[in-house]
């Protein structure tokens, strides 16, 4: 007999993801993704000025707000075709750079690196046996005996004082954790680090941004940027040598830390290159622009169907009409009223909340579609779709990260096994160390447009009276984010955005299909259902962003349920 | 150098939960700090409140909070108050982390010596409303125990002669009440 257990972590008035499974004979048969706050926020928007939408959007989610004041301004710009001067497109590339590189490191670490690493088994390792491990794997300099041996003594401090405190909430000594004391001393000791150096990601956001978090520099057009190589107040020599300096120590711990973390744990939980797969259908927009135009990209884009690498799409823009055309949402399993699919400029947010039945209505998400199916976004599918369209950047990195996991565990993966658990946070990681290197470049491009006396920063936008439509897309940390704005008298008609998460936790549609964290839950094998590890293993390999709202601060730390069963 | 930090905790388009950078924003419209005093609109930070918290010697955050008390009512928590909440699990990085935070911080060694949540009781959540009457009630006793640690505490403030328009600029049309685009 399946038991039912619902995993929601609501300590407080604001909306989370909620996941529901169903577990026969130790393995997954059935799941449920599930948001459980209404938010509605887009309303807000309506009859606005489209030119100040961005400041509204970047706080629908208090991590993310670059991205989407980004996918704003850009929205607005396609709807009035208005191009995006040199030094701006690479100032804002920077950002979302920094942006991408600081997310993609908090969440291997601080979110998900405590699923695969035994926090209470590094008090047992051997300081000295693991500084010459991590010396056989990776060049970087701070793996001494005396800085792991530093690590573990504020391991020791927290665990000897009785209470877990920061650690309270792991499952310690769970059976599916299998690393040895010293790998999980080395992760632990890279965990501390990566707090150094993802702020540092953060310091170069706040440098052009001149504010984070919610950056103040983006405009219609362009950006605020005053170009100036001599000033210290405006963006000149100094702050440039400055974003240099914090860009090339940040590429230096995703290449040599983050990356071969990555890579070693992999190599030590290699069945979870067969475990969640899912949904096989990837989508990935172009981003990075090139020119003014927004005609050519440094990161690829395209589609994926049902895991067939030969036959990727491409999407030559950001804005390409393959996927602005193909992209509706369906509300059949949502709390909304609608019965029919809606392409989002005609998107409608009216609430029908009847509480969670998994055979009706069960979520707050929509159930976004690409030409009608469900589909994977995020690194793994960027970095799928860029390896088969023989992307230079993604194969290089990608071939990079399969020679690595071959010589730590002798196991050579094929880019098919990317469809799994481990395949989402190899992707992250590769997809960083392009990001890395791309942040060298687009600086460089940046310094050199300057150097041959361009200062242009903006254009100025013109609204027009008719109606008019526009998609902004960006390729953010967890995948293809789009907003999509209808201007109609200089005012804003309609706005929807359909975040990366939204296409990752969709409930199931009018076909049944189901989303992606559904899909990819089914078969995932429980060793203790009571403590279901391994769930939590997938789910957080996607990067779930589902809060995007509220923050109110519970005193009492009631928790409502963390895994119950029913 | 700063040393002390004001941060407005919350999310301006939902509701009630903005009291936090509405308060902050009255507070920087009155008063003039010295340079060890820093104010920042936080948002919702979650887990990247670690940054700016690490190194500080006295954290005072402005938050809306759950409770029994009615709505408006403020409340007062310190460092162990926070510190009793033991994480919660998180399935994703964007859930509130105050406790996670500080416990981070504490890791670290880098921790702020005093902490004051000035919590102020929420009525009102849904996206686009304005603040609640008995909110804007009680920003008046919120600023006055803001104040009251940084006295305490030694630093050093004065009011304006002329207080600024705060900028609010959430709560109408941008254009109206602030530039923010050139």
């Amino acid at each position: 007999m399946a038991k039912r257990i619902t995993i929601d972590p609501i300590t407080r008035i604001e909306g989370h993801l909620r996941i529901d499974v169903e577990v026969d004979n130790n393995a997954v048969s059935n799941a449920w993704a599930s948001c459980t706050m209404w938010r509605g926020i887009e309303k807000i928007l309506r009859g606005r000025d489209p030119r100040d939408a961005w400041m509204f959007t970047q706080r629908f989610c208090g991590v993310c707000t670059t991205v989407h004041a980004m996918a704003s301004v850009r929205s607005v710009e396609d709807a009035l075709k208005l191009e995006v001067p040199l030094n701006a497109q690479y100032i804002r590339n920077l950002i979302l750079i920094a942006h991408a590189l600081h997310d993609h490191i908090v969440h291997f670490y601080q979110l998900s690196a405590l699923d695969w690493v035994d926090v209470l088994q590094i008090p047992s390792a051997d300081a000295a046996a693991t500084s010459k491990l991590a010396e056989s794997l990776s060049p970087w300099t701070r793996n001494s005996r005396n800085e792991l041996k530093a690590a573990q003594d504020r391991v020791n401090a927290v665990a000897s004082s009785g209470q877990l405190g920061i650690f309270a909430n792991g499952y310690w000594g769970h059976p599916a954790m299998k690393l040895s004391p010293e790998v999980n001393l080395l992760a632990f000791s890279h965990y501390v680090q990566a707090l150094e150096y993802q702020r540092k990601a953060l310091q170069v956001v706040g440098i052009l941004g001149s504010k984070t978090p919610h950056i103040q520099n983006l405009t219609v057009g362009g950006v605020a940027n005053a170009i100036d190589l001599d000033s210290q107040a405006a963006l000149g020599m100094d702050k440039l040598e400055m974003i240099r300096t914090l860009l090339a120590e940040v590429t230096q711990f995703v290449q040599q830390v983050y990356f071969v973390d990555v890579c070693a744990v992999a190599s030590m939980y290699a069945e979870w290159f067969k475990i969640g797969s899912g949904v096989k259908n990837y989508l990935a927009v172009p981003d990075l622009p090139l020119d003014s135009r927004g005609s050519s990209y440094d990161l690829p884009g395209g589609y994926i169907h049902e895991g067939d690498l030969a036959e990727v799409k491409t999407f030559q823009t950001a804005a390409d009409p393959a996927f602005r055309q193909a992209v509706t949402e369906d509300v059949i399993h949502a709390y909304y009223q609608g019965d029919k699919p809606l392409h989002p400029w005609n998107g409608e947010t009216e609430p029908a909340f009847t509480g969670w039945d998994g055979d009706q209505k069960y979520s707050w998400v929509k159930a976004p579609r690409y030409n009608g199916e469900p589909a994977q976004v995020g690194p793994l599918a960027q970095v799928l779709i860029g390896y088969s369209q023989g992307h230079a950047l993604t194969r290089k990195y990608t071939d990079l990260a399969i020679d690595k996991i071959a010589a730590i565990s002798g196991i050579r993966a094929t880019p098919a096994a990317l469809h799994s658990t481990l395949g989402r946070h190899a992707a992250r990681a590769i997809r960083a160390c392009m990001l890395a290197e791309l942040a060298q470049k687009h600086w460089q491009l940046l310094v050199d447009n300057i150097a041959k006396g361009d200062y242009s920063v903006y254009n100025q936008p013109v609204l027009p009276s008719h109606e008019v439509q526009g998609v902004g897309t960006h390729e953010a940390p967890r995948g293809t984010l789009s907003h999509w704005v209808v201007i109609k008298d200089e005012k804003i008609k309609n706005y929807q955005a359909v975040v990366p998460s939204t296409w990752n936790a969709s409930p199931r549609d009018k076909a049944g299909a189901r989303g992606p964290y559904e899909a990819s839950l089914l078969r995932t094998p429980l060793a203790r259902p009571e403590e279901p590890l391994e769930v939590l293993r997938t789910v957080h390999s996607f990067d779930p962003c589902m809060a995007c709202a509220c923050h109110t601060f519970d005193p009492s730390g009631r928790r409502i349920a963390v895994a119950k069963i029913l | 150098m700063r040393t002390a930090l004001i941060g407005g905790v919350g999310n301006v388009l939902l509701g009630d939960d903005g009291i936090g950078p509405f308060v902050l924003r009255q507070l920087e419209s009155r008063y003039d700090f010295g340079d060890d005093v820093e104010l920042i609109d936080l948002g919702t930070p979650a887990l990247d409140l670690t940054h700016q918290i690490v190194g500080l010697r006295s954290l005072i955050l402005i938050d809306s909070v759950t409770s029994d008390d009615p709505p408006g009512t403020v409340l007062l928590y310190r460092k162990d108050d926070i510190l009793r909440i033991a994480p919660a699990e998180r399935l994703d990085p964007h859930s509130p982390a105050l406790s996670e935070c500080l416990m981070t911080a504490d890791m670290l060694g880098a921790s702020p010596e005093h902490v004051l949540l000035v919590g102020i009781v929420g009525e009102n959540f849904e996206p686009g409303a304005p603040l609640s009457q008995r909110l804007k009630d009680a920003i008046g006793h919120a600023i006055e125990e803001i104040l009251k640690e940084l006295r305490n505490l030694g630093y050093s403030f004065h009011q304006k002669t002329s207080p600024d328009v705060p900028n609010v600029w959430w709560t109408n049309d941008v254009r109206e009440n602030s530039a923010p685009c050139p």
